[in-house]
């Protein structure tokens, strides 16, 4: 996805409020939980439901494409434990192929799906760090992008330097817009969020993050400010993304409310639950607020507030 | 004030932010009158002026009830914007909706709503045969979606199962307890329910049922 700032979803243009449950991957986690219902059953690969073995079966043949994208899909979602899913993804990782612009298939495709994929089958998906890593290096900075998401979902501390190192030029650098579209250098968004779930506190990585807090773009702003509050739990971090609840974009207040439930920061609460924003996202953080937070509001008020918004 | 002026500033909104509030003016004045022209607004696909039109149409209540159920079914939409609003009512007429929308609708906000919605129906007013054959359906709706595929929804069943238990009275001993109290420890137990927060909600609602 474009991780230009917004150019849709103004201050007062409204929002479904749905979760694509049977999309294909989000390009972006940002965006998980939004969309529409009616779109629910017709996600860009959906046809009938398939099983398990199918699954397997689809990502194993090579001659289309699209049934490995969706089987790589199934298996992260469904949390495959089947011992061949995560040799077959990692196999998947590895293959390449051209954006084919008229098809509207995005590049590497199969290869970002495997890689979304493996980060959602912890434990069995460590022994793929080594492959992720090894994406984290490629050409194709989407798939740079999925590859430092499945590392922070896996939790995967090796990825901490070479995340580092791809951030290291600072947002002029690493976070300069590349020539000619609305991409970064560097998926800077995924990788700031990768160090955050990672959770290596040091303060050479601090020290790496903090700089893209000042970044023009509001959403690489989000990434960082979350990422610091994760690792520091300083209050001060907390303060930027309750700033951008109230942005004027939708787009960055969904951000904003992802971040803050990704740090379980629980003095958001009500914060959360007055944004103008769809009442599942703000569901969404607010159970974040309850599984990845601690101490005061204590859980029978955060429920409460998400009572309010069922 | 009347409410004409305000009906006729959403029939002439000619913007998406002037129909949001022109419509959030009309659902601010919570007058019956205003019904028919708030139902027809969750047809528009405007997703801001649907939420305040909803938040008018629970705030007239009952007699909103019948333009939500004479609601074209086949806009998907404003369907799902009807089951929100009969969800805040609590009027037993939406009884059907809820159920159908809780068991089939394919949006996981819609089907949270109808949970929560089948939780907080106004029974007093039935006769007892009547409640008793109300609270049962909602019983067995709530129960079949306790293995609802989304954790939103099953967090909603458990909130809609605690309002259900008060709402008939239902104390500890009642076969609608006993039932009600299964679902909700099915709903709390690690082995069977992955999401932490729909577990400690199950729990509330089982302590808050079950006082020790």
């Amino acid at each position: 996805m474009s991780l230009a700032p917004a150019s849709c979803g103004g201050f007062f243009v409204a929002w479904p409020d749905d979760a694509e449950q049977h999309r294909c991957y989000e390009p972006s986690r940002k965006d998980r939980g939004i969309g529409q219902d009616r779109l629910t059953a017709m996600g860009p690969m959906a046809g009938e439901p398939i099983n398990e073995q199918e699954a397997l079966a689809r990502l194993r043949q090579s001659d289309d494409p699209s049934m490995q994208y969706y089987g790589a899909w199934w298996l992260g979602r469904n949390r495959s434990r089947h011992p061949e899913a995560v040799p077959l993804l990692i196999a998947a990782l590895q293959q390449r192929r051209p954006r084919d612009p008229g098809a509207g298939v995005e590049e590497n495709a199969v290869a970002r799906n495997a890689a979304r994929a493996l980060g959602k089958l912890a434990p069995a998906a460590l022994m793929a760090v080594p492959e992720l890593l090894a994406a984290l290096g490629d050409p194709d900075d989407g798939l740079r992008e999925a590859a430092a998401r499945a590392l922070g979902d896996l939790g995967a501390t090796e990825a901490v330097a070479p995340i580092c190192a791809r951030l290291a030029g600072g947002p002029a650098v690493a976070g300069a817009r590349q020539d000619g579209c609305a991409r970064l250098v560097e998926p800077c968004e995924a990788l700031l969020e990768a160090l955050g779930d990672i959770g290596v506190a040091k303060p050479d990585v601090l020290t790496v993050i903090e700089p893209f807090t000042r970044h023009d773009w509001p959403l690489i702003r989000s990434a960082a400010a979350r990422a610091l509050l994760q690792l520091s739990g300083e209050p001060c971090w907390a303060e930027p993304l309750l700033a951008l609840l109230g942005d004027s974009q939708l787009q960055v207040r969904r951000a904003a409310l992802m971040d803050l439930g990704a740090a379980g920061w629980r003095p958001a609460v009500d914060a959360i639950s007055t944004t103008l924003a769809e009442n599942s996202l703000k569901l969404i953080a607010l159970r974040g607020l309850v599984e990845n937070g601690s101490g005061e509001p204590g859980d029978d008020a955060l429920l409460a507030a998400m009572d309010a918004l069922l | 004030m009347s409410v004409q002026p305000l009906i006729s500033a959403v029939e002439s909104a000619s913007s998406a932010l002037e129909l949001l509030r022109a419509t959030a003016a009309l659902a601010r004045c919570a007058d019956a009158a205003a019904a028919p022209t708030l139902v027809e607004v969750l047809g528009f696909n405007n997703p801001g002026a649907a939420v305040a039109a909803v938040d008018g149409l629970i705030a007239i209540g009952s007699p909103a009830v019948d333009h939500l159920l004479e609601l074209d079914q086949r806009n998907y939409g404003a369907r799902a914007w009807a089951v929100r609003a009969l969800a805040g009512i609590g009027d037993v007429r939406g009884l059907d909706l809820l159920i159908e929308a809780l068991l089939t609708d394919v949006g996981p906000s819609v089907r949270r709503a109808a949970a929560k919605g089948l939780g907080n129906l106004q029974l007093a007013a039935l006769t007892v045969g009547e409640r008793a054959t109300v609270a049962q359906r909602c019983l067995d709706a709530l129960i079949e979606a306790v293995s609802d595929g989304e954790w939103v929804v099953r967090y909603a069943v458990a909130v809609g199962l605690e309002g259900l238990a008060r709402g008939c009275g239902w104390s500890q001993g009642h076969p609608g307890h006993g039932h009600i109290c299964t679902a909700l420890a099915q709903l709390g137990d690690p082995s069977g329910e992955e999401a932490t927060v729909v577990r400690l909600r199950a729990a509330l609602a089982l302590q808050r049922l079950q006082p020790s």
